[in-house]
């Protein structure tokens, strides 16, 4: 079974008490110290429920597993993206390779031209 | 009167709780079920695609690069309709002149 990068996770390493706040953080892209107050405001302002659903989600929720790990910085902001919207990463890599067709075209249409017009050069010398 | 009004919200209530609530929950999964997911295939697939543009891309800059260190104008050159001159002799001596300066 490989690590999923669309599932939620506890992160303990980043986490001060259980990592569920890290976790949501990690999983959404959103500041980890808005989530703790977000979480703290909560629990001020409503009932306990937000406790229990805390230490519900703390003892449930599995663990990062090693190799999510040790992702750079890019690939955490690229699974960010996917979880929130994957229609829209779709789209993003798709432009992408567009742009890349784009391009390419360009400098194709430049490197065959400048050879037809190298050789009607050549033809002129003689 | 009062008891058959009685009566009637407590049927009402009844229906509502054991057939219209589960109806409404039941609903409500069958809809997320349904609704797309990604697959670990999926997830694979999306993680090759993403990274082969980004090394395509790396790639398309360098060899830009190259060309504009060769050339400063290649890109109105290519642009320009006239000055591809593949068609037209006139055109491409003139465009040959042009990258000459």
């Amino acid at each position: 079974m490989t690590a999923r990068h669309t599932k939620f996770y506890l992160d303990k390493q980043n986490g001060k008490f259980m990592g569920v706040c890290a976790g949501i953080a990690d999983y959404t892209g959103v500041d980890v110290t808005l989530v703790r107050v977000g979480t703290v405001l909560l629990t001020v302002l409503g009932s306990g429920m937000t406790i229990i659903a805390y230490l519900v989600v703390g003892w449930i929720a599995p663990k990062k597993p090693r190799e999510l790990r040790d992702e750079t910085p890019e690939q955490t902001k690229f699974w960010q993206g996917v979880r929130a919207s994957p229609a829209r990463t779709v789209r993003d890599v798709r432009s992408r390779f567009r742009d890349i067709d784009r391009r390419l075209a360009e400098v194709e249409t430049y490197v065959t031209s400048s050879n037809s017009r190298l050789a009607r050069e050549i033809e002129q010398l003689r | 009167m009062e008891d058959v009004a009685g009566i009637f919200v407590g049927a009402l209530a009844i229906v509502v709780l054991f057939i219209g609530l589960p109806w409404l929950i039941f609903h409500y999964i069958t809809r997320w079920k349904t609704a797309a997911t990604l697959t670990t295939d999926d997830e694979k697939l999306m993680e090759e695609l993403y990274d082969l543009a980004r090394r395509l891309d790396d790639r398309m800059c360098s060899i830009e690069r190259i060309m504009t260190a060769e050339n400063p104008n290649w890109r109105a050159v290519a642009c320009d309709p006239a000055a591809t001159g593949i068609e037209d002799l006139t055109a491409s001596t003139h465009a040959a002149k042009r990258i000459g300066q």
